[in-house]
């Protein structure tokens, strides 16, 4: 008989995914623009192959929070390293210190003990799964949930996603990405009005990770 | 003679008002019932109690979990739309859910609205102790690209409260949302499992709709298999199905074959086609059995009929009485046969009635039924077999054929041979032996999962679905009352204490209670007293280019919200969980339940409730299991205290000395198929000592039979065998039942009918006053 109790809680996951969702959204979405892999005619598979080329990249970033009711946008700074078959290292160096770690295990955040793998992240089983397929350079997560539209040359790219599902309707009215030979800045617009525009600098492919980088990966 | 010709028409008259009351009883359809809680006993006493054991029921006998599995997880997506738009088209159900809609807008005003009530104690203390350390985290989360999206923006939650209590939702299970086609999806086994789930219009006692159910998901399962994906499902209404399926199955099997078996052996025995009439009472008997049952439950249960159709080999056994002189006594009449018969008929009516009477006093439903719709159809049968068919069997002159007289001859012969060689006194010493060896090796098991005969498959497929999306609902679960709701919410937050406790050490993954939904309203009273210390600690938002008047507006605007009560509290998506939690005023007071998810020990659970004021711990099925326990003992009264009844019955016809013996046997007889129980390796459950109880009653019969002798030992054995013969007949087909409790009910009555015909001889005679 208490096999029977199954369907019983069912009803309750529905909220919760719905939230967990939201709150572990931007990983995947951001980690996909980041690498941004998908193309049509210059076209999706070159720029796909394009991206997916360089093994490590290291660069600075600029993060800019457009919030509706403020006149100024929040600003931070700070540099990220992309390891091909490792992850992403996101360090937030202003104007606080902050450093993030993306990988197969999922989101991890530094604290005077070390990397923390976040909780919520640890059920995260399909952003984890959406990011591994970025990676890999499998094309199929994105286009799934997203319309793609790219203009431009190889140097000069333009590439527009724009949401599929209902749900993500709700969330990003469009996401903008546009590049050379690597990403250099994406945009955010969110249904409610808030927007965020990621600028990469200095990017190089030339270095590879450095040893406490690799430290890093390694934990 | 003028009686001759008078009882047939009364009889007649009374069948024609029977014939009329169970037509107007099915005037709506078969008035049955296929509820398995119906034939437990109903140990809660209390309105609440039951109440809230339905609320948690419902869902059980209403919702269907079905997880479409794929190696591709695309697919699997496309086939449980397949499927959801099938079922949505069936009409069987209310509501069919694969993916997920959520109405962000109402989430986002009940998250607004919930900011104090709903922040949860640990984000409540850090902001009401630790303020700065609030402020730097909401910081930090203003900048952070990877905590995640706010359901509301950040200018009309400044603070980040609605964050803090969308993240601190309890979750459960490791099912998640698909970002594309918002599919709940779960991985497990190498393959992605989408989540559909379904709400049936009707319950799981529906005579119907369980079948339906049970149907459609044969189809969709060959639907899914065509594209390779494989269903795992789960629900109480595939118990029901299956149960149903099962009871339909065993009556035609058990009815059929005790039926076909029962004509097939008045064929050959009386040699005549008019001897099949003496089926008629059994016809008759049924009738007022099922109509007496409608009249007084209202209604009867299909696990009545599975174990009532056994009635039909006891209630042949009266024409069989007057039908079996027909070998001393030629010519044979109907009427001088059952006038010399009459007395013993009547007499084995009364000890029958009493035996099966004795199963109504049990606390089982069920087994009152059965007692009423046994009873009820004994004497259907008997006024049958006194009063109608003597009249339709008028004018047939029967000759029987020789060759079972030869085997009862050859029979008795061998009984004397052997008491020639081993007296009765050192048979009985053997006997003796038999039994404590037998009763040395009987082990007890009592279990409610015995009422239910659920294949494997449907179990392992439960299981599946459970180890998939990691829900594991327990059945018990904690009734809290208290005065008012303040202190419901503090009972509820003590022994949520206790339960936490219970989560760390890995006994209990998990559990929902309405103090996690809403805060105390002296809690909501401390956050907005904290607020007003807040303004010392924000100059790090202010320095980021926040506002200062933004910030002062949000904290008088928290201040402002109105203490949220549990009612306020279960507005809104995100209370869905806890709706059903809360049982609202009662008696005075009011009451909520607690439930929990994927329990290791069941006893942990009672030493919770300890000293606990309100608290209590609902287990139903450990209730069950002990009113079972208990009932064996009450059963074993009730035995002797029939068999006592039946010795003061036959005290006039036997004398003290004859109802003795007459008595012993039977009890004897049961002794000896304990004995056979243990030594075959059955354990001795409730049910078979119901259907020992039953053995003594019908196994009365057969001694009278043999005592009284009339027309010579071989004939009266040869009565004996018969009876038993057709009342096995029946009853022994139980024993292939696939539901436990049937099938041990069936058994013990077979081996006690064995045992009661063999030991029948040693009723000794009577000396007729004829």
């Amino acid at each position: 008989m208490p096999a029977m109790d199954v369907n019983d809680k069912a009803g309750r996951l529905t909220l919760r995914s719905a939230l967990r969702f939201f709150a572990g959204k931007p990983a995947p979405t951001l980690i996909a623009l980041l690498l941004s892999f998908s193309a049509h005619a210059f076209d999706l598979q070159q720029l796909s192959d394009q991206l997916a080329k360089p093994s490590v990249i290291h660069g600075n970033f600029t993060q800019e929070k457009h919030l509706r009711a403020l006149p100024q946008p929040l600003v931070s700074k700070g540099t990220f390293v992309l390891a091909k078959d490792q992850g992403l290292l996101w360090l937030l160096k202003s104007p606080l210190q902050q450093d993030y770690r993306i990988t197969a295990q999922g989101i991890a955040r530094r604290d005077a003990n070390g990397w923390q793998l976040l909780p919520n992240k640890s059920a995260g089983a399909e952003q984890n799964r959406l990011f591994l397929a970025v990676l890999q350079g499998d094309s199929s997560g994105l286009q799934r949930d997203f319309d793609l539209q790219l203009q431009g040359e190889a140097q000069q790219w333009k590439l527009t996603l724009t949401p599929r599902s209902l749900l993500l309707k709700q969330v990003f009215t469009q996401i903008n990405i546009d590049g050379g030979a690597l990403v250099r800045t994406i945009e955010l617009l969110e249904t409610q009005g808030d927007s965020t525009l990621l600028r990469m600098q200095d990017n190089t492919a030339d270095q590879p990770l450095s040893n406490a980088e690799q430290h890093d990966f390694a934990q | 003679m003028p009686s001759e010709r008078l009882l047939p028409r009364l009889f007649l008259t009374l069948l024609v008002a029977v014939l009329a009351l169970a037509g107007w009883q099915w005037r709506d359809g078969a008035p049955l019932s296929a509820n398995l809680m119906e034939l437990v006993p109903g140990s809660t006493p209390d309105a609440l109690e039951l109440q809230a054991e339905q609320r948690m029921q419902e869902p059980l006998n209403r919702e269907m979990l079905v997880l479409v599995g794929h190696a591709d997880r695309q697919q699997a997506v496309a086939v449980a739309q397949q499927l959801g738009e099938r079922w949505q088209a069936s009409g069987l159900f209310e509501k069919v859910q694969w993916n997920l809609q959520a109405d962000l807008p109402a989430l986002r005003e009940q998250l607004l609205r919930g900011r104090l009530s709903m922040l949860s104690s640990k984000d409540r203390e850090q902001l009401i102790q630790q303020p700065e350390a609030f402020i730097q985290q909401r910081v930090q989360s203003l900048f952070d690209p990877f905590t995640g999206f706010s359901l509301v923006p950040s200018q009309d939650d400044w603070l980040g409260l609605t964050g803090r209590i969308q993240n601190s939702q309890p979750q459960h299970g490791a099912v998640q949302m698909d970002i594309g086609s918002g599919a709940l999806i779960a991985d497990a086994d190498g393959k992605s499992w989408v989540l559909l789930r379904a709400r049936t219009t009707g319950n799981a006692f529906d005579m119907k709709l369980p079948l339906q159910v049970a149907d459609l998901l044969k189809a969709s399962r060959e639907q899914a298999g065509a594209h390779g994906a494989q269903l795992l499902a789960a629900s109480g209404l595939l118990y029901a199905a299956n149960g149903q399926q099962q009871a339909t199955r065993e009556m035609t099997w058990v009815g059929g074959g005790a039926t076909l078996g029962i004509l097939l052996l008045l064929l050959l025995a009386f040699r005549r086609w008019r001897v099949l009439l003496a089926f008629v009472p059994v016809l008759v008997g049924m009738l007022f059995g099922a109509v007496a049952c409608v009249a007084l439950f209202g209604h009867m249960h299909v696990m009545t009929l599975v174990l009532g159709s056994s009635l039909i080999g006891v209630a042949v056994d009266y024409p069989l009485h007057y039908l079996s002189k027909s070998w001393s006594l030629q010519p044979w009449r109907s009427w001088p046969a059952l006038r010399l018969t009459l007395p013993g008929l009547s007499l084995s009516l009364a000890t029958s009635a009493i035996g099966y009477l004795a199963l109504a006093w049990t606390p089982f439903p069920a087994l009152t039924q059965i007692a009423v719709f046994s009873a009820a159809g004994l004497v259907g049968a008997y006024l049958c077999a006194v009063c109608l068919l003597p009249a339709l069997l008028k004018g047939v002159e029967l000759r029987p054929a020789q060759w079972p007289l030869r085997v009862a001859q050859s029979l008795w012969q061998l009984r004397t041979a052997l008491l020639k060689r081993v007296p009765s006194s050192v048979l009985l010493v053997w006997v003796l032996l038999f039994c404590a060896a037998g009763l040395w090796q009987l082990n007890t098991k009592n279990d409610i999962r015995q009422w239910i005969g659920a294949p494997p498959q449907l179990l392992q497929e439960a299981q599946a679905v459970a180890r998939i999306t990691g829900f594991q609902p327990t059945s018990q679960f904690f009734l809290v009352r208290a005065d008012n709701q303040q202190q419901l919410l503090e009972r509820q937050a003590a022994l949520g204490k206790r339960l936490d406790q219970l989560v760390q050490m890995d006994k209990l993954q998990g559990y929902l209670a309405l103090n996690q939904l809403v805060n105390l309203p002296a809690e909501q009273q401390q956050l907005r007293e904290a607020l007003n210390n807040l303004a010392l600690h924000w100059q790090p938002l202010l320095d980021l280019g926040l506002p200062l008047s933004a910030l002062q507006a949000e904290v008088a605007q928290l201040q402002a919200l109105p203490t949220a009560d549990i009612d306020a509290a279960l507005q809104g998506p995100l209370a869905e969980p806890w709706r059903t939690l809360w049982l609202g005023p009662v008696d005075g007071g009011v009451a909520a339940m607690v439930s929990l998810q994927g329990l290791n020990n069941p006893a942990l659970l009672r030493v919770q409730a300890l000293n606990l004021p309100g608290v209590q711990l609902v287990d139903r099925l450990g209730d069950l299991n002990r009113v079972f326990a208990d009932t064996q003992i009450s059963a074993a009264e009730l035995k002797l205290l029939s068999c006592v009844l039946i010795v003061l019955l036959l005290i006039a016809p036997f004398g003290v000395g004859g109802a003795l013996r007459i008595v012993a046997l039977p009890l004897l007889a049961a002794l000896c198929s304990l004995a056979s129980l243990g030594w075959l390796g059955q354990p001795l459950t409730l049910f078979s000592l119901f259907g020992l109880l039953l053995v003594t009653a019908i196994s009365v019969d057969y001694a009278i039979l043999m005592r009284e002798q009339i027309g010579g030992p071989a004939v009266s054995l040869l009565g004996t065998l018969l009876a038993a013969l057709t009342t096995w007949l029946s009853f022994g087909l139980l024993a292939v039942s696939s539901t436990p409790a049937v099938s041990n009910f069936g058994l013990s009555v077979s081996l006690g009918l064995a045992f009661s015909f063999m030991l029948a001889p040693w009723a000794g005679r009577q000396k007729h006053a004829l």
